[in-house]
């Protein structure tokens, strides 16, 4: 026993002489691989079917390769105390640049859950390990695991949601993608409408076929009504706008309309209007058929006159 | 009273034209204008080719008006006295004079039918302006009136040979100068090649009932459609500057191809050619069954009452109806009403 410590002593000086420097020589520090994770956001409330996207970045020098043999197989499971973890790797990507001195590895991986549990279970994606090799040597980095929970597909049991009050569990929310695609598209649409609205009822030239000579008439009118400065002056305005609007002067809906066609859906009010005119300028005997106020009926005339000029009105 | 008398002779204004339109087919536009100057109390002149029914047109209208109708035929050799008085060999064998067919129907003189107008020379173009104008005529030492005549000529404008321009001053007597076009319906074309009673001219003039209207009573009602169709201020201002237009259409914005806007008119309307559109204005007014002028009425006659009353200078004067039709359009259209 004594002589076999002291060879046993004899073994440990010849190593400290010779061998400790040879071996400190070969294992010099290997080169450093910076790795940084971009993990799935949450690290809870995961079911059974889950996929999980986890990206790995590998900075590691230039004369250093990342050995293909040495990335994760899809398919693969990893064990835990004997145990399959039931997280299978679902696709393995990588891709390369080089940045100066430096590769950089961008590995992107998947993994799917394949297990459940009835009550919440703590689980996670599993360390991995990639060899380098380059100038004559080979060594491992490894990448950290990355825990998260699984969560059970029904609460086990009967539960009693008045004993579970927990502000923390906050409410349980239904999907509601489908109203809100509803909402935006009826809120899109109502959008739309308030600028077609804004479009009819707009006076200023801001929109192709706006600022016509009927839509300074209805302002024009709008003020002559607000002046009291009668009937005879708007009508007169009224007039002007025909005149220019068909190029020259008109003195029949069937002048204008002969002009321009995109008058003819209102042939009844213009031959009402020529009634009116007639009635105001030539002829006070004259029947007119204008119910109500003249000077309003104008104008809603003259509105009507605007929407064929626009093409509103077919 | 007076209201029910326009009303009836309404009906029996629209009854001559009715009954002309049996007769001279395809030339509704025409007939209304004619009855338009023969209750505005204007002679008339029709214009067009030959053969087109101007003559039968006028003698249509010359038997359902009524009246006296005396007619001479335009020729180079006519003279004045022509339309005054004859002068024959009688049985007695001395010299005798027998009146003209101006003076023969005496007061009762409704239509003198003046055929082929330019073939007669100016002397008698002269004569005419007279009659026309004040209705009376100098004769064997007396003042002969013709309170009730009207002047119905016409001219074919394709012949020009041995034929006088009439000068604008006659012309101006003239209350219308109507185009006569060929009717353009094609079932009228056929109808006055085919149907045998457009043949015989005299047959077909005589279907005319003979004094549809009281051509004595003409002048007077004439009087009271002028003083019930009244005209507003809105009205007259468009006249008016319908008037100015004529005179000055350059400065109006008129454009005519081919023109010098600022050169074409020597003279524009004349007073009494404008007064006298006013009056076919109303008389259409009337026809209308209205009793206030419009726009439309001035329209329906402004060509016929002031295109032959433009005196063009004389570089244009060849194109003389196409210029007037179209710088009178362009004044139409360039003048707003109100």
């Amino acid at each position: 026993m004594m002589i076999n410590s002291r060879i046993l002593s004899l073994i440990l000086v010849v190593l400290s002489v010779h061998g400790i420097p040879a071996a400190l020589a070969d294992s010099k520090p290997n080169p450093q691989v910076l790795v940084t994770e971009i993990n799935p956001a949450r690290d809870v409330g995961y079911h059974v079917g889950d996929i999980l996207h986890r990206t790995i970045i590998l900075k590691a020098p230039a004369s250093y390769k990342l050995l293909d043999t040495s990335l994760p197989l899809k398919g693969t499971e990893k064990k835990y105390r004997g145990q399959n973890q039931g997280v299978e790797v679902r696709s393995v990507d990588i891709s390369e640049k080089q940045q100066g001195a430096f590769n950089i590895y961008t590995l992107k991986l998947q993994y799917q859950v394949f297990t459940n549990n009835v009550v919440v279970k703590p689980s996670q994606l599993p360390a991995e390990y990639v060899k380098f090799g380059g100038e004559g040597r080979v060594f491992q980095v490894r990448i950290p695991y990355w825990s998260f929970r699984i969560s059970p597909l029904a609460v086990y049991g009967s539960v009693k949601i008045e004993n579970d009050m927990s502000q923390l569990r906050g409410p349980l929310l239904l999907d509601d993608s489908q109203q809100r695609l509803a909402l935006w598209i009826a809120l899109g649409t109502l959008a739309l409408s308030l600028l077609g609205l804004l479009y009819i009822l707009g006076n200023r030239r801001w929109l192709p076929r706006m600022g016509g000579e009927f839509a300074r008439a209805y302002r024009d009118l709008k003020k002559i009504r607000k002046q009291n400065l009668g009937l005879e002056t708007g009508m007169t305005r009224m007039h002007h706008a025909l005149n220019q609007s068909s190029g020259g002067s008109v003195f029949s809906a069937d002048d204008i309309i002969a002009r321009k066609p995109a008058f003819a859906s209102i042939r009844d009010e213009l031959n009402q209007f020529f009634r009116l005119s007639r009635h105001v300028f030539f002829d006070t005997t004259a029947k007119h058929q204008v119910q109500g106020d003249p000077e309003q009926w104008l104008q809603q005339f003259c509105r009507h006159c605007r929407d064929c000029e626009r093409g509103l009105n077919k | 009273m007076s209201d029910r008398l326009l009303a009836d002779w309404q009906a029996h204004a629209l009854n001559l034209e009715s009954e002309i339109n049996k007769v001279v087919v395809g030339q509704e536009s025409p007939v209304r204008l004619i009855t338009t100057a023969i209750f505005a109390r204007g002679h008339v002149l029709l214009e067009g080719d030959v053969g087109v029914g101007k003559t039968t047109l006028l003698r249509a209208f010359t038997r359902g008006i009524g009246g006296g109708y005396q007619r001479i035929e335009g020729t180079i050799d006519l003279m004045p006295n022509d339309l005054v008085y004859h002068t024959y060999l009688g049985e007695d064998g001395r010299p005798h004079v027998s009146p003209g067919p101006l003076l023969s129907e005496g007061e009762n003189l409704a239509v003198f039918f003046f055929n082929e107008i330019n073939r007669a020379r100016p002397q008698v173009h002269s004569l005419l302006l007279r009659v026309m104008a004040e209705r009376t005529l100098s004769a064997f030492n007396k003042e002969h009136q013709f309170p009730h005549m009207l002047v119905f000529a016409d001219r074919n404008q394709v012949e020009k040979e041995e034929t006088f321009e009439i000068p604008s001053a006659a012309r101006d007597r003239f209350m219308m100068e109507i185009p006569i076009v060929v009717p353009s319906d094609a079932e009228v074309m056929e109808s006055l090649m085919f149907d045998t009673r457009f043949h015989n001219v005299d047959a077909l003039v005589e279907r005319v009932p003979a004094g549809i209207l009281q051509f004595d009573q003409l002048n007077e009602f004439a009087a009271l459609v002028q003083d019930k169709v009244q005209a507003s201020p809105a009205l007259r201002r468009y006249a008016l500057n319908l008037w100015l237009a004529t005179k000055t259409p350059g400065q109006y914005g008129i454009q005519i191809s081919g023109v010098d806007i600022n050169r074409l008119v020597i003279a524009g309307a004349s007073p009494r050619g404008m007064a006298m559109m006013l009056r076919a204005a109303r008389v259409n007014a009337w026809l209308n069954g209205r009793d206030a002028v419009l726009p439309e009425d001035i329209h329906a006659v402004f060509h016929e009452t002031v295109a032959h009353r433009l005196v063009f200078s004389p570089v244009y004067e060849m194109r003389r109806t196409e210029i007037a039709r179209e710088l009178l359009s362009g004044i139409v259209n360039a003048i707003s009403v109100p």
